[in-house]
């Protein structure tokens, strides 16, 4: 494989009209080969159809599909190097595990003995040796869905794609499955791009999530980024719990938190070349709050509220406070700490270096 | 692994499979039911002279049969048969059709294939059959007499509307049991026990919740056993003896004895619109029963 | 359990409703068996000449042979036609969908003597091809109609993840359609093939305006029921009602089961 461009697809403003309403809004994206991308995004948000788009099931209204560095914009699904993963798996009922695993060989026109080798190989890569005569109507849920992977892993594609692939899975086969996934990507070296809207799933699996949202995209980064760095209020809504506390950009690099008596200095960096007055929203993860008596020494950000609410679970609390005007904050903070009382007023404070800002 | 193959090529071939999936059946239906139908509306225009057809466009036909009473008994006693076999039907069907639907367990498929069955054996072999069962020498008057409830056999089962309306009930039963057993088992026993659980007696149950909720089915099933009705010619040919007349008799007769295709094609027509007139205006009823509303 | 319940009514009533639709069956197959030559009661005696008798009459025979004929011909004509078209109009999008379901669906509400009389207009135009061609031509107009329905709402619960999941291997459409879809729907396909066979087999009213000098079994018996009828056409019929009740109520609880297991994920 040589002189192929760096990317196993690009996206290239892609979009996708459906009569009045747009499923997929200029989306452009370049996933590195190798890479375990997610796409994260809330229901109807046009992440199936971006992988339809991509495995050709879809076409286009506009824009352009490169699968290694080729425009594949009208080629059949079939004459494309992807292989999908499906949600319900759509292992063909009428052949048995084996065959189901050799399809995508017979129809590359391998030969017959190499079949045979790569099956048990693959029979035995997804924890399945001793299957391949089992009918596929006699798998457990999480065995078909290591049969479906398989089948599409074993074309050796040049991207693999996976729609909710555990979605219909309980939650303990699913961490399980989450874990096989990837010590999988990680062995073979194959290029992964999931649909998800479990970000969990996307926050442990992938290398470089996707957020979308009403078609469009809104965040292409790897997970810690998106978490920390939010590129919109949406993302910092959407990835993890955050507070949204609507602010004004003073200009000396101080916060006016409207009303509050914040004193942040914020960084460049974090600032993200705003001018001063720039209407913002500032996003504070719940765990960087503490709640006492008075803020420790290197939390500049501080409000006084009332505690409304504390729930425990297990090892953490969850402590809701409201502000004067009204505004509530949320804090996490490990139950070992003492809780303060219910009814009575505490410190709520962070670190400046801790907060982020997106466009309000 | 680059791919190969011109990508073009396929938006042309697979544009064209739709077509050319469809196109035989439609060209073939258009030929051999589209145009008869057309034929016979056409040929209701023309005129017969010294029994040869000359083209033309005239209501004659229609205002000649319309003007012949025997015309208006036949149709009238089309309807009224085709009135009251769907009528019963409707009440003899429903029952197993809830039986089937919510009573019968495991068995529900065997039976409502069961039901189904008979409809598949020939009609000629079913009327033979019914003839043998309602002569005046026939298995039911011969009962009836050895029971001692009659001296004289029944003369009016055979050969009257009486035996064309058995046929027919027979005929139908199977096709008017089919869309009530899906409107019932659509009807979630939940409901129901909601309905017994807020008090409501069993026939309020019945006349509140589960009879609203198969009127779908009780509709389609009466506009296919009225219309099927209307037009049915084996039955009373074979069973109704010749002296009342069903209209499709009469429309066969002027066919095929007095040979007056136009005079025919006119009544074939007017039996066309009452069909389709039927069918218009339950439309809205077979839409839901086949699942638009779900 | 406050579930409506009717105790033995209900049962006791369907039990009744069976034996009516299987009473006149029931009362051809005794008489096939019965010595009397003039059906009636009360049964004489068992025999079994009349089914040597029926074998014996070459114009029942050749009567019975033509309608297989003919209703295997319209069969698989009309399922060569109703599968692609179910296929079309189940899975892509058609312009004019509901023109084209008429179109297809008409002959199931037409009156049968309307279309039988139209028909007969039709093959004024090809007199050559009134007896055994138009007798197949008309019954695979009528057959298509229940063909098509039926596949079509095969089609519609086909899972099309199987096609994608095919395609998306290195299949195209034509391998697709033979190494997944012929297999999954060909229980249908058979159902479909029997019960258009049964229908074609049993026609009537069509078939005796088109057939010319063709007879047909239903043809020979609506003859004989003008006459006395010999028992011998209760012997041949009680059979062919046993095959057919047999084929129809298999090919029915095949496609009972086949939309059963599909159901199943
Ligand atoms: N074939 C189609 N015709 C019309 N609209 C469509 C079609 N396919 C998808 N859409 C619309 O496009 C939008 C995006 O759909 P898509 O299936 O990509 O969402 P999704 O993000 O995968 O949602 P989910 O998480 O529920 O699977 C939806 O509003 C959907 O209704
Ligand atoms: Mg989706």
């Amino acid at each position: 494989m040589t002189e192929l461009s760096p990317n196993a697809v690009e996206l290239r403003a892609v979009s996708k009209v459906y009569g009045a309403s747009t499923a997929v809004r200029e989306v452009s994206m370049e996933i590195p080969r190798g890479a375990f991308v997610t796409i994260l995004g809330p229901s109807g948000c046009g992440k199936s159809t971006l992988l339809r788009m991509i495995s050709g099931f879809v076409t286009p209204s506009s824009g352009d599909v490169l699968i290694d560095g080729v425009s594949v914009v009208g080629a059949a699904p079939y004459e494309r190097d992807t292989a999908m993963v499906f949600q319900d798996y759509a292992l063909f009922p009428h052949r048995t595990v084996a065959q189901n695993l050799a399809f995508g060989l017979r129809m590359r026109k391998v030969a017959k003995a190499e079949i045979e080798r790569r099956v048990e190989a693959m029979l035995e890569l997804v924890n399945l040796s001793g299957f391949g005569d089992r009918r596929v109507s006699q798998m457990s849920g999480g065995q078909a869905q290591r049969v479906a992977l398989g089948r599409a892993l074993i074309v050796r594609p040049a991207v693999l794609l996976l729609d909710e692939p555990l979605g219909a899975l309980d939650l303990k086969l699913r961490r399980q499955m989450q874990a096989e996934l990837k010590t999988i990507h990680r062995d073979l070296g194959l290029t992964f791009v999931a649909v998800t809207h479990d970000q969990d799933e996307a926050l442990t699996l992938s290398d470089r999530i996707a957020v979308m949202n009403g078609g469009a995209l809104e965040q292409f980064d790897t997970p810690e980024n998106l978490y920390r760095r939010p590129a919109t209020r949406f993302v910092a809504d959407f990835v993890g719990n955050a507070n949204l506390l609507e602010a004004r950009l003073g200009a000396d690099g101080r916060v006016e938190a409207q009303g509050l008596p914040l004193a942040l200095f914020l960084t460049p960096a974090q600032r993200g070349g705003r001018a001063a007055g720039a209407a913002v929203a500032l996003v504070v993860r719940p765990e960087t709050i503490a709640v006492g008596a008075a803020a420790p020494e290197s939390h500049d950000g501080r409000v006084e509220a009332r505690v409304e609410e504390i729930m425990f679970s297990g090892a953490n609390q969850q402590i809701v406070g409201r502000l004067p005007d009204g505004r509530r904050l949320t804090a996490h903070q490990s139950a070992a700490l003492p809780a303060p009382e219910r009814g009575a007023n505490a410190v709520f404070s962070w670190p400046s270096q801790s907060v982020w800002l997106v466009d309000a | 692994m680059a791919m190969p193959g011109s990508p073009r090529r396929r938006t042309s071939l697979t544009a064209l499979l739709p077509t050319a999936g469809l196109l035989p059946l439609v060209l073939w239906q258009i030929v051999f039911f589209v145009v008869p139908v057309a034929l016979i509306v056409g040929l209701s225009v023309w005129r017969r002279e010294n029994y040869r057809l000359i083209p033309d466009f005239t209501f004659n036909n229609y205002a000649a049969i319309l003007a012949r009473p025997a015309i208006w008994r036949a149709l009238l006693l089309s309807a009224e048969t085709a009135a009251f076999v769907t009528v019963v039907c409707a009440v003899l069907a429903y029952p197993v059709a809830y039986f089937i639907a919510k009573k019968a367990g495991r068995w529900r498929g065997l039976l409502l294939v069961a039901v189904i069955a008979p409809f598949w054996v020939s009609i000629v072999m079913r009327v033979a059959a019914w003839r043998l069962l309602l002569g005046e020498r026939g298995v039911i008057n011969q009962m009836i007499m050895a029971l001692g409830l009659t001296d004289e056999p029944l003369s009016f089962l055979l050969y009257s509307p009486v035996s064309t309306a058995i046929g027919l009930i027979y005929a139908y039963l199977p096709l008017y049991v089919l869309p009530l057993y899906a409107a019932i088992s659509n009807i979630h026993d939940s409901w129901i026990d909601a309905a017994m659980d807020l008090n409501a007696s069993p026939a309020r149950t019945f006349f509140e919740v589960i009879l609203p909720l198969s009127a779908p089915g009780l509709v389609v099933g009466a506009v296919f056993c009225f219309v099927f009705g209307l037009g049915e010619f084996v039955t009373p040919a074979l069973l109704g003896g010749g002296k009342q007349l069903m209209f499709s008799q009469v429309i066969q007769d002027e066919f095929q004895r007095r040979l007056d295709w136009p005079s025919g094609a006119a009544m074939a027509v007017v039996l066309l619109v009452l069909v389709f007139a039927s069918l218009a205006l339950s439309m809205k009823w077979i839409r839901r029963a086949s699942g638009e509303a779900a | 359990m406050n579930r409506l319940s009717f105790g033995w009514a209900l049962p006791t009533y369907s039990v009744v409703l069976y034996a009516f639709l299987y009473l006149p069956i029931v009362v051809i197959v005794l008489f096939a068996f019965d010595a009397k030559s003039i059906p009636g009661l009360p049964l004489e005696g068992f025999t079994t000449d009349w089914f040597a008798a029926s074998l014996g009459d070459a114009r029942l025979v050749g009567s019975l042979l033509t309608s297989i004929r003919l209703a295997l011909l319209a069969a698989v004509l009309s399922t060569a036609l109703a599968m692609p078209a179910a296929m079309v109009l189940a899975w892509r999008p058609v312009r004019m969908k509901s023109l084209v379901l008429c179109l297809v669906l008409g002959p199931v509400v037409l009156p049968q003597l309307v279309l039988g009389l139209g028909l007969v207009v039709l093959f004024r135009a090809a007199p050559d091809l009134v007896g055994q061609p138009a007798i197949v031509l008309a019954h695979t107009t009528m057959t298509s109609s229940y063909a098509t329905l039926m596949l079509y709402s095969r089609f519609l619960g086909f899972r099309r993840s199987y096609i994608e999941a095919a395609m998306n291997l290195g299949a195209n459409e034509f391998v697709t359609f033979r190494e997944i879809i012929l297999p999954l729907i060909a229980p249908a396909l058979i159902a479909v093939l029997l019960l258009a066979f049964t229908d074609a087999f049993g026609e009537f009213v069509v078939a005796w305006f088109l057939a010319g000098f063709t007879e047909t079994l239903p043809i020979a018996i609506w003859t004989s029921l003008r006459q006395v009828i010999s028992p011998k056409i209760y012997a041949l019929s009680a059979v062919v009602i046993l095959v057919t009740l047999a084929v129809s109520v298999s090919a029915q609880i095949w496609i009972l089961g086949q939309s059963r297991r599909e159901s199943e994920p």
